[in-house]
């Protein structure tokens, strides 16, 4: 046992945690926890949790289902909002298969393999989320309509105060388990909130989204309110993307950057931004993978339907933001489609596997988008180039299915389980009979 | 008069001839120029000529005396009384310019610089570390660096040459005068940053051969290096500083001046690679060593040693690291990464050379190095006597913990020794970093005669080479296999042995899961005193070798302690096994790879001799087999004692193919061919023997002419392992016989063939299926060709054309054959191709088939036979094709899959990729079904779940160990791929 491990077993007796809770994602992005007692710990460290992997959305199936958890013990952290004596710590686990190699579905395994082609070019990868989520009232039930907690807008300094301490709390509790955050305000749409991560390597920062979700909810439950991730909640307000910022490092080196060239943007930052516009189409329905996520891509403002580029144009798929003079080391490249719904580890894989390929295959890139691409008319678009992002999950599946790219970057056993469940999604929704039909129909048919 | 050849220094002054004859007696190459040399230098002929004439390359000694004598100028006479007083120097000078010729143009620059070698005490003093330290770091600029360096080592190769050093004892210095090197070059870089460099510690650690103090003449100097500010400095400050000496220290040894370079410093091994910040502070390094370390890293570590710069701090490094070395053989994933380092090792090496390499490679230094390592993690957790980083230091101390044998760790101890002294004078020559033993004479003899061979150098060199690559050939038998018989053995012995614990320990780092059992078995096997136990005893060591590279190896040693005992007391296989290597390799590959292969095996041992060659494992020709089972069968009247003989002919045969499929020896399709070529010749024996036994219960010659068709895989010679024979039986009454009659003999003689193949037995038997017959199972099992004729006519269904797509000829009427075919073609070739209705219905059938027969539960993505992608889909997909188009193109008109797929490429029916990702598709398919077969010895049409029968699978299809998880991906893709196709042809189309 090595010293990391040594440690998380000296923290839990001297913190006196009671549990320790195993953390790992399924295929869709949900977190899953198995709790232990700390006598397990030793067991797990040497040699994993055994678990029923069909118990799992997307585990099971190719191989039997007999997996292992095994906890990276660099992830320990007390969970702040169990309180203290007794407390419960958590890990997060890779996914192992019974001869202890990484297991294929799992979505940490499939983010370290696409880490790890990077790395053999000698890129790492870095991410920084912008995460948008709303704050209700309450915990909404079946059929009544979502009341946010207040009706203020972007940068507004709430008087009620309430998702100002909200704010504050979850910052803290962040904090306090390692996780730095660089910004945070109050969104465009009334309960809408939004907390930045700061950029870390893209593993650690899906790691950290993960638990991002759970302390907002802990968080806003304490204080009798709700919080929602879904990209979409209301018809009327701006959904939640979690526009991300994307670097490759080359040892220390920003490989984006490039004094003295257009917007300080190196060849390799170019390529980057081709690839990832090149496949934009089809890794929408990892970065979008919900039927709600559409209908953010389709209200306009700050959520991009076009696939296109810009320097600071908000309306564009891919955006490179205003450089900093003395900061190098910040050139980066912004992607505006990814809602905060997606599965972060699934998301970050198909978005550095596509820009990759933009380096590796030399794509040329195109012209930057100057205008507000949503004011333009179809025909000016499609003078420009500039093509649609798949309008609904059922194009984005069709797209994807298609995709070599997408099929080599998860893996056959996540790429046909990921499809499989998205179609059978699109299935059920099509069935449905919305508010919005009997609104328009029922009065006049 | 003429001085004895032995004393040339005698030799009074003669004329020019017999002058030039005395330079060619005395072993110069080119004697006129030699002499020509010799008497521009105006050197007597005397001792000190003798003395060049004993110099590993004399020619070269002289040309390099010369021009360093014309440098030298006015000083040259100085040089030259010395040469002439001092015994000492001349020895010294002309070894040095003889084995060097780097060496010599440093003096032929630096003239003066011969003085190194006048001291009359050199050869008896050592110089210490901080002795070298403290003239390296005395040099003023990178220039003087170099120079001060070569005149060291131009005082350590005189006294290496002059046989006055151990090899270790000169690659220690070397390594000394590395770290004084780095230390003269730090210094220098502290004095160009200023007053910048004040705010950091840094500290160098040596890793590698440097660290172990066991540095070739010319190699990369692997080096670490950590820092700290300094008291008052801020971190980010003394980082910034700390990293911009580090690659100024680096860049002054390895950069290019105008003397040359001293070699390059790689900070590869380092936290990252070279990916990570060259300069790490202690807390970071540990941290990453903690956390992110790979086994590789902390094997890098093994040989950690601080070496300059602020020792203080590096030994901080080197102690708070060492303890996590002897921890790595417990993490998880050691073995596989181990076995990931070997091959490696093994992968490096650059096709052509291998035969002259002396560091990579099978039996190569780093191979001994690697091997000596592995055992340092394995048992150096234990036993704090093995912590030693010196390779030749460790393998002492394994041999003297009983970990090696003490013969074989002497050996191998020599060996070692040998090899680096050849690398050292290798080297030497150009000072260039060189593994590879030249292969023309005059450097060969030049290599030779500085190892010391005299009389025949070349020739002596390469003999002695070849004997200590003999000893570290079977190195890891040597090493690893052979101590763990030590610790099952009975004997008493004086030496010191294994501890079956250490035992347990090291199988389990070999790769076995259980290495209680293997300890049993090893112990069965090798107990007593029998002649048999004696044999084994020197087997093991090499086939637990070849286990351990094999999917199984527990599997693997339990089969060979079956087979072993099977075999009994006939050590005649088991002396073959001993004295053929490759029969031996071959068996432990299979027993740890195949089930099926190894039961074939326990039945009958003795086809163990066909391990010998691979042309003994390759397929025998389909008519020759059938000749012989034929003869076989009719050597008994008894039918069933005809049939049981037949049967064992196949099992060899089976084995055979099996043998060789595993051995890589045959593709999928010359698989498919020789299995049917089996299957062939077997039913053909049994045929014969059924008939003969039917016309003996009638009284009289069968009463109807019959034949045997073959169908499926079978009728497309793309049998599997565990493919049934599909049959038709079909017959015609000869003139005169009563239909009736003729009908019940044919049927009593199919039905006698289904029976005696079907027989229990020892040997496997062959499920004859007909099946596919007209009504399926409530038809007649034979029927006439007559009745075959109307029942196509009237009643014939789409599957049942499809079926005789594959129908091929078996055994039986040859010409009754024929005209079955020519029958069957009417069917399975329509005139005009399908009807569209038609086309509807086989679709919606293989519909029906896609969603009624694939098992319950079992996965559609990895069925190889009824999944998306697999056999069937693919097979419809062809038959479609050939049922529409085989009566316009008669290339489709084939039994096999993939000549019918090629046919329909041709003429454009599928494109390119379809085609590749159809055939590729099928061909990993049977691939894998096959594998399976022959891993679990029972058939199963999906991938494997558990580990290490889908590691073994995964193998037998071309994957490496721990490439389970890639297999099942890449066959998924092929899969997709083919089901992309499938749609496009088999769908739509």
């Amino acid at each position: 046992m090595g010293k990391q491990e040594d440690f998380v077993l000296r923290v839990i007796e001297e913190r006196d945690v009671r549990f320790v809770r195993l953390w790992f994602t399924d295929v869709i992005g949900s977190l899953k926890s198995v709790a232990i007692a700390p006598a397990e710990l030793d067991g797990a460290f040497a040699e994993g949790i055994g678990f029923d992997g069909s118990a799992i959305e997307g585990f099971a199936r190719v191989y039997e289902a007999d997996m292992l958890a095994k906890p990276d013990p660099a992830t320990f952290q007390i969970l702040p909002w169990r309180g203290e004596g007794p407390a419960t710590g958590r890990m997060f686990c890779d996914i192992l298969m019974p001869d202890g190699s990484q297991s294929y579905v799992d979505p940490r395994n499939v983010l370290r393999r696409t880490l790890a082609r990077a790395a053999e070019r000698g890129f790492t990868f870095y991410t920084h989320p912008e995460i948008e989520f709303f704050l209700l009232e309450s915990r909404p039930v079946g059929g009544e309509p979502p009341v946010p907690v207040d009706s203020s807008g972007y940068f507004d300094h709430t008087s009620q105060g309430q998702g100002h301490d909200f704010r504050r709390e979850v910052i803290t509790m962040l904090e306090s388990m390692g996780i730095s955050v660089e910004f945070s305000h109050h969104e465009g749409g009334p309960g809408q909130q939004e907390i930045d991560l700061r950029y870390a390597d893209a593993l650690t920062t899906a790691d950290n989204i993960m638990t991002f979700r759970v302390v907002v909810k802990e968080v806003a439950l304490s204080q009798g309110s709700y919080a929602t991730f879904m990209p979409k909640p209301f018809t009327e307000y701006p959904g939640s993307g979690m526009h991300t910022h994307l670097s490759l490092f080359e040892g220390d080196r920003n490989a984006f950057f490039e004094a003295g060239s257009e917007y300080q943007l190196s060849k390799t930052g170019r390529a980057f931004i081709a690839g990832l516009l090149t496949h934009a189409a089809e890794i929408t329905a990892v970065t979008n993978q919900f039927v709600n996520s559409y209908k953010r891509l389709a209200g306009g403002g700050e959520a991009p339907s076009y696939v296109c580029w810009g320097h600071n144009n908000r309306s564009a798929l891919v955006r490179v933001p205003m450089y900093k003079p003395q900061k190098g080391n910040s050139t980066r490249v912004e992607l505006r489609s990814i809602d905060s719904a997606a599965n972060p580890y699934l998301a970050f894989a198909v978005m550095l596997a596509a820009g990759m390929r933009g380096i590796e295959e030399g794509y040329e890139l195109p012209r930057g988008a100057e205008d507000d691409v949503w004011s333009l008319t179809e025909a000016e678009r499609r003078a420009l180039g500039i093509a649609p992002l798949p309008q609904n999950l059922y194009d984005a599946i069709a797209v994807m299915e298609r995709s070599e790219l997408v099929a080599e970057t998860l893996g056959e056993h996540v790429f046909d389980y990921f499809l499989r469940n998205k179609r059978a999604e699109w299935d059920e929704y099509r069935r449905q009979v919305t508010e919005y039909e009997r609104a328009r129909m029922l009065p006049v048919i | 008069m003429t001085a004895p050849d032995g004393n040339p220094a005698a030799a009074p002054r003669q004329g020019r001839i017999s002058a030039v004859g005395r330079f060619a007696r005395l072993g110069f190459a080119d004697a006129s120029a030699a002499e020509t040399g010799w008497r521009s230098v105006g050197l007597p002929d005397d001792a000190v000529l003798g003395l060049f004439a004993q110099a590993a390359d004399p020619d070269l000694a002289v040309r390099s005396l010369v021009r360093v004598l014309e440098a030298a100028g006015p000083a040259a006479e100085e040089l030259r009384t010395a040469l002439t007083r001092s015994d000492g120097l001349a020895r010294r000078l002309a070894m040095v310019l003889g084995a060097s010729a780097a060496l010599g143009d440093h003096l032929a620059r630096h003239p003066e610089d011969w003085r190194e070698l006048a001291a009359e005490d050199l050869d008896d003093t050592r110089p210490t570390a901080a002795a070298i330290a403290a003239e390296l770091t005395a040099a003023g600029d990178p220039d003087r660096l170099r120079r001060s360096y070569r005149r060291l080592l131009l005082r350590l190769a005189a006294r290496d040459l002059g046989g006055r050093l151990e090899v270790d004892d000169v690659a220690g210095e070397l390594a000394d005068l590395a770290a004084g090197a780095l230390e003269g070059a730090l210094r220098l870089a502290r004095e160009d940053l200023g007053n910048a460099a004040a705010s950091c510690r840094l500290g160098i650690v040596g890793l590698g051969k440097c660290g172990a103090r066991e540095l070739n003449y010319v190699s990369d100097v692997d080096v670490l290096f950590v820092a700290e500010p300094a008291p008052g400095a801020a971190e980010a400050d003394a980082l910034k500083a700390a990293t911009a000496l580090a690659a100024a220290t680096m860049r002054i040894c390895s950069g290019q001046t105008r003397e040359g370079t001293l070699w390059p410093v790689d900070a590869g091994l380092r936290p990252e690679g070279d990916a990570g910040p060259l300069v790490r502070t202690l807390a970071s390094h540990r941290a990453y060593y903690d956390r992110w370390a790979k086994t590789w890293e902390f094997q890098a570590l093994l040989k950690a040693r601080p070496i300059a710069g602020d020792m203080e701090l590096a030994t901080t490094f080197t102690d708070a690291v060492s303890p996590l070395v002897w921890s790595a053989a417990d993490r998880a994933g050691f073995v596989a990464d181990v076995q990931a380092m070997r091959r490696r090792v093994v992968d490096e090496l650059p096709a052509g050379e291998a035969q002259r390499q002396l560091k990579l490679g099978p039996g190569g230094l780093r191979d001994v190095e690697f091997a000596v390592q592995l055992l340092q993690l394995v048992h150096g957790r234990a036993d704090k006597a093995l912590r030693v980083p010196h390779t030749l230091q460790a393998l002492a101390a394994l041999t003297a913990g009983g970990y090696v044998g003490r013969d074989d760790g002497t050996a191998l101890g020599a060996a070692y020794r040998f090899l680096r002294t050849l690398e050292h004078r290798l080297q030497l020559r150009r000072l260039r970093r060189t593994h590879v033993v030249p292969s023309d004479d005059a450097a060969l003899r030049a290599l030779g005669r500085s190892l010391g061979f005299t009389s025949r150098p070349a020739q002596e060199l390469v003999d002695a080479w070849q004997a200590q690559a003999r000893e570290v050939r079977r190195l890891h038998e040597k090493l690893f296999y052979r101590p763990l018989l030590t610790a099952v053995a009975a004997l008493p012995s004086e030496q010191a042995r294994l501890s079956p614990e250490a035992a347990r320990r090291r199988l389990e780092a070999l790769g076995y899961a259980d290495p209680a059992a293997a300890l049993r078995h090893l112990e069965a096997l090798t107990g007593g005193v029998s002649r048999r136990a004696a044999i084994q005893r020197a087997l093991l060591p090499a086939m637990l070798g070849w286990f351990a590279e094999a999917p199984d190896p527990d599997a693997g040693l339990l089969g060979f302690r079956r087979l072993s005992e099977a075999l009994g007391n006939s050590h005649g296989y088991l002396r073959m096994l001993r004295d053929e290597g490759a029969s031996a390799q071959r068996l432990a590959r299979l027993l740890a790879t195949s089930r099926y292969a190894g039961d074939l095996l326990m039945r009958a041992p003795e086809a163990t001799d066909l391990l010998a060659r691979d042309e003994m494992l390759l397929p025998r020709d389909g008519a020759a087999l059938a000749m012989e089972f034929e003869e076989v069968a009719g050597r008994h009247d008894d039918p069933v004692d005809a049939v049981t003989a037949v049967r064992a002919l196949r099992r060899r045969e089976l084995f055979r193919v099996a043998a060789g499929d595993l051995s890589g020896l045959l593709d999928v399709e010359q698989v498919g061919r020789a299995l049917t070529g089996v299957a062939t010749a077997t039913v053909r024996a049994a045929f014969a023997a059924a008939t003969a036994e039917v016309e003996r219960q009638i009284g009289e010659r069968l009463p109807s002419r019959l034949a045997v068709i073959g169908l499926g895989r079978l009728g497309g010679a793309e049998l599997a392992y565990g493919s049934d024979a599909d049959v038709l039986f079909v017959h015609e009454p000869v003139t005169g016989a009563g239909d009736q009659a003729a009908q019940d003999a044919s049927t009593a003689v199919a039905t006698e063939l289904r029976r005696l193949l079907a027989l229990p037995g020892p040997d496997p038997a062959l499920s004859v299926d007909a099946d596919l017959r007209p009504e399926g199972r409530q038809g007649p099992l034979v029927r006439s060709l007559s009745s075959y004729e109307s029942y196509y006519r009237r009643w014939s269904h789409g599957w049942e054309a499809q079926a005789l797509l594959r129908a091929s000829p078996l055994a039986g009427d040859g010409e009754l054959t024929g005209r079955f075919l020519r029958l069957a073609d009417a069917v399975r070739y329509p005139a005009a191709g399908l009807a569209e209705a038609d086309v509807a219905e086989i679709r919606r059938v293989k519909a029906r088939v896609d969603a009624e027969r694939l098992p319950r539960g079992a996965d559609p993505a990895t069925h190889v036979k009824l999944g998306r992608g697999g056999l069937a889909d693919i097979e419809w997909t062809v038959q479609l094709l050939q049922l529409r188009f085989a009566h316009a193109v008669a290339a489709l008109r084939t039994p096999q899959t993939l000549a019918a797929l090629n046919a329909a490429r041709e003429v454009g029916l599928v494109d390119e990729q379809q085609c590749t990702a159809l055939a590729a598709a099928w061909r990993l398919a049977s691939r894998v079904r096959n594998a399976v077969m022959l891993v679990r010895g029972r058939p199963a049409d999906v991938l494997p779940t558990e580990p290490r029968e889908r590691a073994a699978v995964a193998m037998l299809c071309g994957y490496r160990l721990g490439e389970a998880g890639r297999f099942g991906d890449d066959y998924l893709r092929t899969a997709r791929h083919a089901r992309a196709a499938v749609d496009a042809v088999f769908w739509s189309g």
